[in-house]
């Protein structure tokens, strides 16, 4: 079921990534690319969508099933061959680098919005779904759901990360606030109460005490105790939606984070103040995701209905990219010495 | 945005729609007999069926690959097995995904068993290993996606995971399929559909229960198929008035609830009870039941209902609404049912509140017409409500996005002040027999903050009177409808289906109320019991009637029918001083079709002959009562 599929970047583009990427890269980079072109359930899928890779040239090659709906994906930080999809069927799962899937739930979870793996447990692998968590301790052969803790309504779960300082210490981003298990989602307690869904969270690549959190109208917040408390960020507008946030894992200063209306904001500061990079981009700013490239600093915004667009310098100037009428889902950044 | 859009019609079965009419849809209404004799009823269904096979046969031209319906067509007619094999290989090179190409398939691979070249089979079975299926996030996908899959591990056993998309065995895929499809029978029996009463989507279960019961190998299942039929088309029997569907509908769109007739429900009441006519291109899908229509039988209970009523009947059902992800205290919460029927004309409701976030018709009074087509025989009030939240509340998306993809998939009303389907949590409704409260208390700041009233072209006598009442006759119903507050005209602009772009003048009117706190009462009487309508009107006149909008509407109104309808915007509706016991509801409850809650049960009852459809034994009880 493999496909493999590159896409080929703007010509001037292409030249510039290939000269920022001459050494070796010291990550895999992925992003997850919706290319909708009009698809609606039954239809020709006329476009490819999925899990692409960026590879040393600066291209970007698919990797497995074509499918418009995964939200996220996760790795096994032994074995980057073995990859978990979070999709509209619930989570697939491939062993062998995306020659082949398994679909690893039934029909009781269904649209998976987000996945991780534990690090420090690599056979545990955690599922936010709409009506809340499940987890598997053997690489999503079997799902439990691990609630407890979780309120009965007002579980949606958007978004889950796993503490890379400790295992089975697990942040989840839901409805109703972010909640923090210590104990492999045994039990849950919440941490950040919100009144609408918890869009992101994201711990920082150089202190892992330092998570950052962005919502739907509650705006940006951060922790330095490793998510047991948070503190609202002044500078990040709560009147838009905040879609996703991305640490720079060059940079501990540099944060960039994304929403609808809301454009590109940046931190060149660790967070403390806060710079619409949106000049550039095409209106209106639509920003699904933003993220940054771990071996060259690049930044990467998805616009809704536009391509991806990059910016070598932090979102001051930006270019239009590969992946026409998309939306990226979710960028990883996996080190390569993980492997 | 994501692949998570509410779903839909079918856009790929649509693509394969020939554009010209067919000859029930062309020809004469059929007269209103009933058939008594069980075999000619029988005849005259398998030769609608035929005419739909037939048709979508003579659409093929030699020479080229044949669509979906032709090759099914063709492969009931049983010819030109080279064509429809090439055919079948063409399309296996450009699959579709998801549940509404995959049965489809199911059907060619069912009928093709004996007939497909083994290069054609082959390469439907490599679609299935090769080709990735969305599972869709709806109640009729997964019906259609989890009967595909069971029926194609049951006609492929015993083949390893890796010939399958899913990554699993033959075997597990069916345990899975078999698992939610029992789930799901199990749910709809206890507490009711969630997409009850569908205009268009009855197709899309219709299809899938009619394969089951038609393929699966297991008897068991086989049964259930055939059961769920009768429970479907019991319902559809009971809520139609000579093959037109009447009253709320949770999954319906522009067309279907301004121009009743035309809607695949009235496909399959022609097929099944042979007394309307089906719309154009029967219905798009319903080639697909047709090629397998030989093997269910209507039961004679169902066809009864359906042609022959002796009486005016209330009817009270329990469904359930649309599963709610987020910001909300229930996943489902249940919704409570009222059909009134009559000879001439249906009133029907449910208690408002949102239902489904996208195609839900609240409630309306439908009048029969001697022929539907054209007719726009139905009045209704409801508030226009768009919102992000509601719309994350039933799907996993993120606010912004899903209200203007709605525009571009298939909903492109769903964001206009002037549209004439849709539930809001501002309404809220009471009905007794042929009268309708619904009271409306819209948050300030709510995107149109208005009511809409649709005024059809073919009511006749439209008066406006002094008493505040509007007057009128739609067909052989006389109307009075009561807004509660100021309103002016407008022009009704329609968007004919899902999918048009194009917006049309029709004719018809919206009353618009642009005020928060507001209210609509409607009052109908068959015409035989006034002598003129202006007598119909001085009675309306002369009821006691009482209400306010502030602080929240209340309305007091003692009805045609010498009732007392107590009504407050926010607490449980008042009938002859007797607060409604919706904890009462049963999930059927009427002369015809009665059921518990919970039960699994459903008793099927006309005159003299019963059917028991009881899910807890998959039996089928039929016996003729004393008289």
């Amino acid at each position: 079921m493999k496909t493999k599929h590159k896409l080929r970047w703007l010509a001037g583009w292409a030249l510039l990534t290939s000269a920022a990427l001459a050494a070796a890269p010291a990550y895999d980079f992925y992003l997850c690319a919706s290319v909708n072109k009009g698809y609606v359930t039954g239809s020709k899928i006329t476009t490819v969508s999925g899990l692409f890779q960026r590879e040393a040239d600066g291209t970007w090659h698919h990797i497995g099933y074509n499918d418009m709906s995964i939200a996220a994906a996760a790795f096994d930080p032994r074995d980057h061959n073995v990859i978990y999809t979070a999709a509209l069927n619930g989570c697939w799962r491939t062993l062998d680098g995306g020659k082949t899937w398994r679909q690893t739930n039934d029909w009781t979870i269904t649209e998976g919005r987000d996945i991780a793996v534990d690090p420090h447990a690599p056979d545990h692998v955690y599922l936010a779904l709409p009506d809340g968590v499940a987890v598997s301790q053997d690489r999503a052969e079997t799902w439990t759901r691990r609630e407890n803790g979780l309120p009965e309504r007002g579980k949606y779960t958007q978004t889950i990360r796993v503490d890379r300082s400790q295992a089975g210490r697990v942040l989840a981003g839901c409805e109703t606030g972010i909640y923090l298990t210590e104990n492999g989602a045994e039990s849950w307690r919440r941490v950040l109460p919100t009144t609408d869904t918890v869009d992101d969270i994201q711990q920082s690549y150089h202190d892992p005490k330092t998570w950052i959190a962005v919502t739907q109208s509650a705006g940006a917040w951060m922790s330095h105790d490793g998510g047991a408390t948070w503190a609202k960020l002044d500078g990040v507008p709560s009147e838009h939606t905040l879609y996703n946030v991305t640490f720079d894992p060059r940079n501990p200063q540099r944060i960039a984070l994304g929403g609808w209306d809301a454009g590109v904001l940046t931190s060149e500061d660790g967070g403390k103040t806060w710079a619409n990079r949106t000049a550039g981009l095409p209106a209106p700013h639509h920003v699904w995701r933003v993220g940054i490239d771990p071996d060259n600093g690049l930044l990467y915004a998805s616009l809704t209905k536009q391509t991806l667009f990059t910016s070598a310098d932090f979102g001051r100037t930006w270019k239009a990219g590969p992946f026409e009428d998309s939306a990226i889902n979710n960028f990883i950044s996996l080190p390569r010495a993980e492997k | 945005m994501k692949i998570t859009i509410p779903v839909l019609c079918a856009l790929f079965a649509a693509s394969l729609l020939p554009a010209t009419g067919q000859p029930s849809f062309e020809g004469p209404m059929p007269d209103r007999h009933v058939v008594t004799d069980a075999n000619v009823r029988r005849q005259d269904y398998n030769r609608r069926a035929d005419e739909v096979v037939n048709w979508y046969a003579a659409q093929a031209k030699p020479g080229q690959d044949l669509g979906v319906g032709q090759i099914l067509a063709k492969l009931v007619r049983h010819e030109d097995e080279p064509q429809v094999s090439q055919s079948v290989i063409a399309l296996m090179k450009d699959p579709g995904t998801g549940p509404f190409w995959m049965f489809p398939v199911v059907g060619i691979s069912m009928l093709g068993q004996d007939q497909l070249s083994p290069a054609a089979k082959k390469a439907i079975r490599d679609m299935w290993r090769t080709t990735y299926q969305v599972r869709g996030d709806t109640e009729n996908h997964w019906l259609m996606y989890y009967t595909s899959l069971y029926l194609i591990a049951e006609q492929n056993p015993n083949e390893p995971a890796n010939t399958w998309y899913t990554g699993k065995s033959s075997a597990e895929n069916l345990a899975e399929a078999r698992s939610y499809l029992i789930s799901w029978m199990d749910l709809t029996t206890t507490v009711g559909q969630g997409e009850f009463t569908p205009t268009g989507y009855i197709a899309e279960y219709s299809i899938p229960l009619l394969y089951l019961a038609t393929w699966a190998k297991d008897p068991a299942m086989r049964q259930r198929g055939q059961m769920m039929l009768d429970w479907l088309y019991a319902e559809l029997a009971e809520n139609t008035l000579n093959g037109v569907l009447h009253g709320p509908n949770s999954r319906t769109d522009e067309r279907e609830v301004v121009e009743r007739g035309n809607t695949a429900a009235s496909f399959y009441c022609w097929l099944l009870f042979g007394n309307t006519v089906p719309p154009q291109a029967y219905g798009g899908f319903g080639i697909y039941f047709a090629v397998a229509a030989k093997n269910y039988h209507v039961p004679d209970v169902i066809y009864h209902i359906a042609v022959e009523r002796d009486r005016d009947y209330t009817q009270h059902d329990l469904k359930r609404t649309r599963r709610r992800w987020r910001y909300s205290d229930q996943l489902s919460p249940p919704v409570y049912r009222t059909n009134y029927t009559r000879k001439d004309y249906a009133v029907g409701s449910i208690q408002g509140g949102l239902i489904d976030p996208i195609q839900t018709h609240v409630w309306d009074v439908t009048w029969d017409v001697p022929d539907p087509r054209g007719v726009h025989n139905t009045i209704f009030s409801l508030q226009p409500y768009s919102a992000n939240r509601s719309m994350q509340m039933y799907f996993s998306a993120y606010p912004e996005l899903m209200i203007p993809n709605l525009a571009v998939e298939g909903k492109p009303s769903y964001d206009l002040s002037t549209k004439v389907i849709g539930s809001s949590p501002y309404e809220q409704v009471f009905q007794d027999h042929d009268t309708v409260i619904a009271l409306y208390n819209i948050a300030p700041g709510t995107r149109f903050p208005q009511v809409n009233g649709f005024f059809s072209k073919d009511l006749q006598n439209v008066t406006e009177d002094k008493s505040g009442w509007i007057f009128a006759q739609g067909g052989k119903t006389y109307l009075a409808y009561r807004p509660l507050a100021g309103y002016h005209w407008e022009k009704y602009q329609h968007r004919d289906g899902g999918w048009a772009k194009e917006v049309k003048d029709l004719g018809d009117k919206l009353l618009i109320s642009p005020h928060l706190q507001n209210g609509t009462i409607v009052q109908a009487a068959d015409e035989s019991e006034f002598k003129t309508l202006a007598e119909f009107a001085a009675a309306i006149r002369a009821l006691p009637l009482e209400f306010k909008l502030a602080p929240e509407p209340t309305v007091k109104f003692t009805t045609l029918r010498g009732h007392q309808m107590a009504f407050t915007y926010g607490q449980t509706p008042v009938l002859d001083g007797k607060p409604v016991d919706y904890a009462d509801w049963k999930l059927f409850q009427s002369p015809y079709l009665n059921a518990e809650k919970g039960s699994k049960r459903l008793t099927i009852t006309h005159g003299e002959l019963e059917r028991v459809l009881d899910f807890n034994t998959l039996t089928i009880t039929d016996r003729v009562r004393e008289p």
